[in-house]
């Protein structure tokens, strides 16, 4: 999988992911001679693909950057979601390559990851894409809702809109339309409104999800296959209180324009 | 980002890696805030002078810079450093501090820039015209040229000013273009003539709009009374530019009759300098943030005349060199008060390793005091803090 950012600081590295789930100060937040994380976690930034949301705090953090090169102590990469003057300035000057505007939520600890900061790319080498088409199917003013068995090899136990992975040379809407008549014998128009695709990681798996949005008249009838355990037609306000597959009730609110 | 060929090869290291470093950053940071391009500057002011503030990361980063060859291709100023250059004893600062404070002045000397290390290089040494792009930081200086002088900069951090000062160029966005120097609320003063006043003036303001270009009704500021509302309004909030009906240069280009108006007036005055008075008994009085002028030296000076010093607290007079050496009448009388420290100031010094308690009449050192020297803070009108010491 490659994540297609936006090139800040030049330069090219491969290695290992430490990952900040927060915004990072460099002063206080690492130690400057041995890159040892005071923040956040236990860790160390040396040599380390650096993933976190944004930087923040002093702008003495970019010589905290630059000292942590000086003592070769430096991450081999910065990757934000984005990129702000404080970090951006501190890798620029103790040349660290860096790429910002990539989702940092695709990006897991411990990833192999290769840094392009030339080209503004995110390289997870061990990390497949999967693509599959996601429908919400409304029946009257209620949207159809699968419930996935506990034993599913992708998000296990969870609610689901009617999903599954593409097939062969198939469109994505021809997959959206065809997983809708296998799971639940219904046959769909064309989609009122469509999405993406979103992405979203699981394991060692991204799944490119293209989103539809399909209307059937009240009253009709849902036959739903063994590749799921239930099935519930529910409003949107239900939808807020169920464990949901990632991005599920975002999706339905954009394309629904929040109706 | 659009770059012209020429500004091209230099990313591609034609003019070598200074220039090339240099122009890295100046793009980098202009596509963080989404710049079009880039913009010829006239002059830069450069932050990230004082040993205390940029530390051993940031004098090993100069000193590559200086190495390497590096040289600045505008006029270019430094602001205070931490420690008066031959009088740092009297700050009861160590050697150790003093001998790479000086290094980090003899590296920027090196690099071309000038070391008359002050914060209001617009005095008298660095003074932009109305129109001119320049790339400042220090952000008294710069909200202090774009509002009272008409120079056009943003908000530059110390890095990326050298940067800019060394290729000649800065990123074109925000305070470069006319159409972001709008005025975008009005405030109407009504307060009294004292710089003081015009201090907190400056601090409630930040206060209450955090960012944003106020557009001032009922004042006439002067250089002094500019240089201290600037001061506070870049401390407390993060204004980087105003306006003064009547009084500066752009403010007659704008129609504000849409905007919203605030009234500033005694009471607010009142939360405003509660709020940057913590302690009521100091160990030290620094006077000259932003750097006293020549009307300021002369007018404590006159307040001091024929008076004895007493008392145990302490008094510095923070300037320039350039302006101590013009007041050479009023610096003796001053001096046998306390020293009147050149390039340094209360802020950037290391002053937390002597003193606990600070007065101020600026409430820019009101609020960074606490927070970069770890004191408890008393901030007056200059007459009644002179009067602790005479």
């Amino acid at each position: 999988m490659i994540l297609q950012g936006r090139s800040i600081s030049r330069g090219r590295a491969d290695g290992t992911v430490l990952k900040l789930e927060e915004a990072l100060s460099f002063l206080g937040g690492v130690d400057a001679s041995t890159g040892e994380l005071r923040v956040q976690r236990e860790g160390n930034v040396k040599d380390r693909i650096l993933v976190f949301p944004r930087g923040k705090g002093s702008t003495v953090g970019s010589f905290v950057m630059y000292d942590l090169m000086v003592h070769d102590a430096a991450p081999a990469a910065v990757v934000n979601s984005s990129a702000e003057t404080i970090v951006t300035t501190g890798a620029v000057i103790s040349s660290i390559p860096m790429v910002d505007s990539v989702d940092v939520a695709l990006i897991k600890d411990g990833d192999r990851a290769v840094i392009d900061g030339d080209a503004g790319t995110v390289e997870l080498p061990d990390v497949r894409v999967t693509e599959s088409s996601s429908s919400a199917v409304f029946i009257g003013d209620r949207i159809l809702m699968l419930h996935r068995p506990d034993g599913a090899r992708s998000f296990p136990g969870r609610w689901s809109l009617v999903a599954g992975k593409r097939e062969g040379s198939e469109t994505h809407l021809e997959t959206a339309k065809r997983e809708i008549m296998e799971e639940t014998g219904l046959t769909v128009g064309e989609p009122e409104a469509s999405e993406g695709p979103l992405l979203v990681r699981e394991g060692d798996v991204i799944w490119s999800v293209s989103m539809f949005l399909f209307r059937l008249p009240e009253g009709s009838e849902v036959h739903i296959n063994r590749e799921n355990t239930e099935y519930r037609l529910c409003s949107l306000e239900e939808l807020k209180a169920m464990d949901l597959v990632p991005l599920t009730l975002e999706s339905v609110g954009r394309m629904t324009g929040g109706r | 980002m659009y770059l012209t060929d020429a500004e091209q090869a230099v990313l591609d290291g034609e003019s070598g890696e200074g220039a090339q470093k240099a122009m890295e950053l100046v793009v980098a940071l202009g596509k963080v805030y989404g710049a079009e391009g880039l913009v010829d500057i006239t002059s830069a002011h450069l932050s990230g002078a004082s040993y205390k503030t940029i530390g051993d990361g940031g004098l090993k980063y100069l000193r590559d810079m200086a190495d390497g060859g590096a040289k600045v291709s505008v006029p270019s100023t430094l602001n205070p450093i931490g420690m008066d250059r031959d009088r740092w004893a009297e700050m009861h600062i160590g050697e150790d501090f003093a001998v790479k404070q000086n290094e980090i002045v003899r590296l920027y000397g090196a690099m071309g820039v000038r070391t008359t290390c002050s914060c209001t290089p617009y005095m008298g040494v660095n003074v932009p015209a109305k129109g001119d792009h320049i790339a400042w930081a220090e952000s008294s200086a710069l909200s202090y040229a774009n509002s009272m002088l008409g120079a056009r900069t943003n908000r530059e951090g110390g890095p990326g000013a050298l940067a800019a000062a060394i290729i000649g160029k800065t990123a074109n966005y925000g305070l470069h273009l006319t159409e972001n120097r709008r005025p975008t609320v009005v405030i109407d003063a009504d307060i009294g003539d004292s710089l003081f006043e015009h201090s907190l003036l400056g601090q409630a303001v930040g206060m209450r709009i955090g960012g944003g270009i106020p557009y001032f009704r009922g004042i006439r500021p002067g250089p002094e009374e500019g240089k201290t509302m600037a001061a506070a309004m870049a401390a407390a909030g993060a204004v980087a530019m105003w306006h003064v009906e009547g009084v500066t240069p752009e403010a007659g280009d704008f129609d504000v009759s849409d905007l919203e108006v605030i009234h500033i007036g005694k009471e607010e005055l009142k939360d405003a300098e509660e709020k940057v008075n913590t302690v009521d008994d100091v160990q030290l009085i620094a006077l000259g943030c932003p750097h006293l002028t020549e009307r300021e030296m002369h007018e404590i000076a006159m307040m001091l005349k024929g008076k004895k010093k007493r008392g145990d607290t302490e008094i510095w007079f923070c300037t320039s060199a350039a302006i101590r050496e013009r007041c050479a009448d009023d610096v003796k009388i001053l001096e046998e008060f306390g020293p009147v420290l050149a390039d340094t100031c209360m802020v950037v010094a290391p002053i937390e390793g002597t003193f606990s308690r600070t007065a101020t009449n600026s409430c820019k050192a009101g609020n960074y005091l606490p927070t970069l020297c770890s004191q408890k803070v008393m901030c007056r009108d200059v007459a009644q803090l002179l009067k602790v010491i005479s």
